[in-house]
């Protein structure tokens, strides 16, 4: 039993206290799989630069009852971050507390909102070991069928802490032919203290459809988080993507999108903010099965004090897809001496006729730039946090969902102003 | 206004200011005109304080303080402008927000308010007319994708907002076509005063028939070995450069 393992025996009893329904046998098959696997391991393929340990110890000790709750954050009480977020951002929200789905839900005219368990579909797992322990501890999660397309986005609110410290979300998410779907998704906490949260969304996305997708995390910097979204295209869709890291002590994303029919084209675009000693990693996988087909990726990072992110974006592009376009870039602003990035692009290419492009570049402020600024009366302070919120702004400028613009905006500037103040 | 004495500087311990003299008075307009590499650029750079830049020797008062210790900024703030010879490009920062925000640091080093959006934006107009510049260049990113041309238009649209007590301008005149040039020469005598002192730096006479200077100075390996009045630069542009050190050293 390696280190990242947890108990088998503690597992079954943690799935057994979860009420009786329709994903139990989902969770009891998942938690025997999960037995086999444990958690991953640093230093593996894909987990080189984070480290889950700490997960594993966490997890164990909250099953086995030995931890207390965590602190409520009594400043911002989960009604007051919800009522924040819901007038801040116009959407159909669905809001989630500790893994538990908010009850009162209207459905929009043209979709479907149910939870997992009402929905009579096998469920599909996963194959990674983080859905696999996602599936075998998940409460509920939400299921969504867009067959019209809606005015305002659809808002999930994922609030966590303070009652419970391990949290699995889960979202499935169809999109019907021709239909255009807008997401906003919030994952905030509202208690203090060490928790994890294990999120997973599925996208199934229909010929002719297309999903505009915004997800925005600012957790608690005691929080740890593993986020997977899977989107599967079929012909002529389109996936867009933006991704806002800001909070959280550590942060795992895996976007995976796959690309089944022809003519589809996914935009995967991320923002990340990191200070102090936070951990941000972003893993994407682009796979282009089928030909031609486009992707375009940029993912920006501002790092300062002793943070360290990962940026590690591979695309595949399978035998016969011919006509892959494909273009990929990272760019990171280092703020401090101290901050860490490591960055690398993978390309596996089985076609013949691809134009794929990737780049990465990670610097700091332009000198030049800098003294233009001074030599026109700005302080160094504020030449610095201008370029810094230069540097952030081109990700808002591909924002996929423009409700959330202003929200997103006074975040980012708070956020910012903290970092470039630490910085010094 | 400025009594710059004996000046010595280099970058990157290559010496590039060897000597210089110079004194500019209020309402005066100074042309320094050189060859490449004589450190035209170099006395530009200095006197606004660029960091690589190490001044051993000799001294710079301005207003009667020691301008050396100033940080760009306060010397920016205290009424000093420069006219880059390359302005750079700054994606994400908007014109308008960089104009506003360097007029209101000045402004408030001075004790006064912040200028209000409304008489911002009318006086921003008011002088965009005046260059012939597009209004849309106000919302564009600081010189993204701006020819040279504009690049140099805006350098002076921010010269007229800042109204600098001591404006230089590096190789303004370069790379401009001659619709560009008399927009940019427009500019500058409009801010022609006699509390105000410019200097032009400048590679060629051209400009000078647009801007009529009141001292022409010839630079040479770091140092002002020939001044005159503006004949001198008709001089220069009949008999090139090497007249000048055959003059001097004879």
């Amino acid at each position: 039993m390696n280190q990242n393992s947890l108990s088998p025996e503690l597992l079954q009893k943690a799935v057994h206290s979860l009420p009786e329904d329709n994903l139990s046998n989902m969770r009891l098959e998942a938690a025997d799989r999960f037995s086999n696997m444990g958690f991953p391991v640093k230093g593996s393929e894909d987990w080189k630069y984070t480290d889950l340990s700490q997960i594993a110890d966490l997890t164990s000790q909250w099953l086995n009852g030995s931890m207390q709750e965590n602190a409520v954050d009594r400043e911002n009480h989960n009604t007051k971050i919800v009522k924040s977020v819901t007038d801040s951002i116009d959407a159909h929200w669905i809001v989630v507390r500790d893994g538990v789905i908010d009850s009162d839900i209207t459905e929009p005219h043209g979709t479907t909102i149910k939870k997992i368990s009402a929905v009579n579909k096998k469920i599909v797992t996963g194959n990674d070991a983080m859905s696999v322990f996602n599936a075998a501890l998940l409460r509920d999660g939400i299921h969504i069928t867009a067959a019209t397309p809606l005015k305002k986005p659809i808002g999930i609110l994922y609030i966590d802490g303070p009652s419970s410290v391990i949290t699995q979300n889960r979202a499935i998410i169809e999109i019907e032919e021709e239909c255009q779907l807008q997401l906003v998704e919030c994952c905030l906490s509202a208690g203090i203290g060490k928790q994890f949260t294990n999120t997973v969304t599925d996208f199934l996305i229909a010929a002719e459809a297309s999903v505009n997708y915004v997800r925005i995390q600012d957790r608690d910097f005691e929080h740890t988080s593993v986020n997977r979204v899977n989107a599967l295209l079929e012909k002529n869709t389109i996936f867009n993507h933006n991704g806002f890291d800001l909070g959280g002590a550590l942060t795992r994303n895996d976007i995976v999108t796959e690309i089944a029919g022809k003519d589809a084209l996914v935009n995967l675009n991320g923002l990340y903010l990191a200070s102090a000693e936070q951990h941000i990693d972003n893993h994407t996988n682009i796979i282009h099965t089928v030909g031609p087909s486009t992707s375009t990726e940029e993912y920006r990072g501002i790092l300062s004090g002793d943070s360290q992110c990962v940026f590690n974006g591979r695309v595949f592009v399978a035998e016969g897809a011919d006509g892959t376009d494909s273009n990929q870039y990272n760019h990171n602003l280092l703020l401090s001496e101290r901050a860490e990035i490591d960055t690398k692009p993978e390309l596996e290419i089985y076609a013949d006729d691809v134009k794929c492009a990737h780049g990465a570049t990670v610097g700091q402020l332009d000198e030049s730039a800098l003294f233009y600024l001074r030599s026109r009366g700005l302080n160094l302070e504020e030449s610095q946090r201008v370029l810094t919120h230069a540097f952030a702004s081109g990700t808002l400028s591909k924002l996929a969902v423009g409700v959330c613009y202003d929200y997103l905006t006074d975040l980012l500037d708070n956020r910012l102003e903290l970092l470039v103040g630490a910085a010094g | 206004m400025l009594e710059i004495e004996n000046l010595k500087a280099t970058i990157a311990e290559e010496q590039v200011l060897s000597g210089l003299d110079l004194s500019v008075n209020d309402g005066e307009i100074h042309a320094i005109m050189g060859p490449n590499g004589s450190g035209k650029s170099s006395l530009a750079q200095v006197i606004v304080g660029h960091a690589d830049y190490e001044v051993i020797e000799g001294s710079v008062e301005y207003q009667g303080h020691n301008l050396l210790e100033l940080e760009p900024e306060d010397r920016a703030r205290e009424g000093i402008f420069l006219g880059f010879q390359y302005p750079v490009e700054i994606p994400g920062v908007n014109n308008a927000y960089l104009l506003k925000a360097a007029v209101n640091a000045k402004r408030k080093h001075q004790g006064q308010d912040e200028i209000d959006a409304f008489e911002f934006l009318k006086l921003a107009k008011k002088t965009m007319e005046l260059l012939d510049m597009d209004q849309s260049f106000l919302n564009r990113g600081v010189n993204e994708g701006f020819s040279g041309g504009e690049k140099k238009r805006n350098e002076i649209l921010q010269m007229a907002m800042l109204e600098p007590k001591l404006a230089i301008l590096d190789e303004t005149d370069s790379g401009l076509d001659i619709d560009a040039l008399k927009a940019v020469a427009n500019g500058v005598n409009s801010l022609r005063h006699s509390e105000r002192a410019i200097v032009l730096v400048t590679h060629y006479q051209r400009l000078l028939d647009y801007i009529e200077p009141d001292y022409v100075h010839v630079l040479w390996e770091g140092r002002i070995i020939l001044s005159g009045d503006k004949a001198l630069a008709h001089k220069l542009e009949e008999n090139g450069y090497e007249w000048v050190r055959t003059t001097v050293s004879s």
